[in-house]
């Protein structure tokens, strides 16, 4: 049965079972005359491609991408990240697989507490609203169910490499733009890479950017949130 | 001589950035351009020659035609290696 739900500020149609109609429950919404975005989703194609993946996971995984490749017509792009919000901005942790995005946003937790929302623990979406950036929380949060239906200005995405120190810095240009090109849906038409690359320009050139060595000690979330916070404030307000 | 379609080409945080899509290459690649570069990749999105880039780089920069033939030939060269042409 197709269902309607509001997911980033767009009425989103799909009709799905098991993880991802549990996981979109939260944004459900009532049915009205025409969706922005209708998903299509072909999890056998998936399975037959990821034999050692679920039918359910199938699902969840071609719903996502369907959602995320089709967002970048409504000026929105997906980050692969975890991502918080605190005192009103939201932070985006990025890196690619294994290096440890979901340990570092769960030690912001321990450290600042209930201060801390988990906005999506894998993949937020990003939305340019009147030339502002925010980030949305989505159904799709990876292999957690970590993900709330809250939307807030983006403060910043900070790109994670795993270290011996802590150790913080801007990340700008053409460099930066690549790294948040690997971590994120490309899809494989001009007209789709083009838009994506001219939302990345329009990002960097809002957003603060950052490169971080870290570790797995709580200084980590510290020095993260020393440099990220204050540049958001210095920078939004 | 002209470039295989399906790549996009925009200023990314002040740089110029190429990406193939569909089947141009093999691999998924983020490509950058020097401002030389550009000039050569946009001439090289319609069919042209080598003596046709050779006299719009000169028109446009102040180099010499032996300078000019050189970086034509590199660039091409590299855009060969690379199977980027159509």
């Amino acid at each position: 049965m197709e269902r309607d739900y509001l997911i980033a500020g767009l009425r989103i149609r799909m009709d799905t079972d098991g993880r991802t109609k549990k996981q979109s429950a939260p944004y459900q919404t009532e049915t009205a005359a025409e969706a922005d975005i209708v998903i299509t989703s072909h999890p056998e194609e998936l399975q037959k491609r990821q034999p050692h993946l679920s039918l359910d996971d199938c699902e969840y995984l071609s719903t996502g991408s369907s959602f995320y490749c089709q967002l970048l017509k409504f000026d929105g792009m997906m980050i692969h990240a975890s991502a918080v919000v605190m005192d009103g901005y939201a932070y985006l942790f990025s890196a690619p697989c294994g290096t440890g995005k979901s340990t570092h946003t769960a030690l912001w937790r321990k450290v600042f507490g209930a201060q801390v929302v988990m906005l999506n623990d894998d993949k937020p979406a990003l939305r340019l609203e009147n030339g502002r950036w925010y980030a949305y929380g989505t159904p799709w949060s990876g292999k957690t169910d970590q993900n709330t239906n809250i939307r807030a200005p983006l403060g910043g995405i900070c790109v994670l490499t795993r270290g011996t120190v802590n150790e913080i810095a801007p990340y700008n240009g053409v460099r930066a733009a690549f790294s948040l090109l690997e971590q994120t849906v490309r899809p494989n038409v001009p007209e789709a890479r083009g838009r994506l690359l001219e939302l990345l320009d329009d990002l960097l050139a809002k957003v603060p950017v950052w490169k971080m060595r870290c570790t797995y000690a709580a200084e980590a979330a510290r020095v993260s949130h020393q440099a990220m916070t204050q540049e958001a404030k210095r920078r939004f307000e | 001589m002209k470039l295989k379609d399906g790549f996009v080409l925009r200023t990314v945080a002040g740089e110029t950035v190429v990406l193939p899509t569909g089947g141009v290459t093999d691999f998924d690649m983020m490509i950058t351009l020097n401002e030389t570069g550009r000039f050569l990749w946009e001439r090289l999105e319609k069919d042209t020659q080598k003596d046709e880039l050779v006299k719009a780089l000169l028109a446009e920069y102040d180099v010499t035609e032996e300078l000019a033939a050189r970086s034509v030939d590199t660039f091409i060269a590299r855009l060969k290696e690379l199977d980027f042409l159509a």
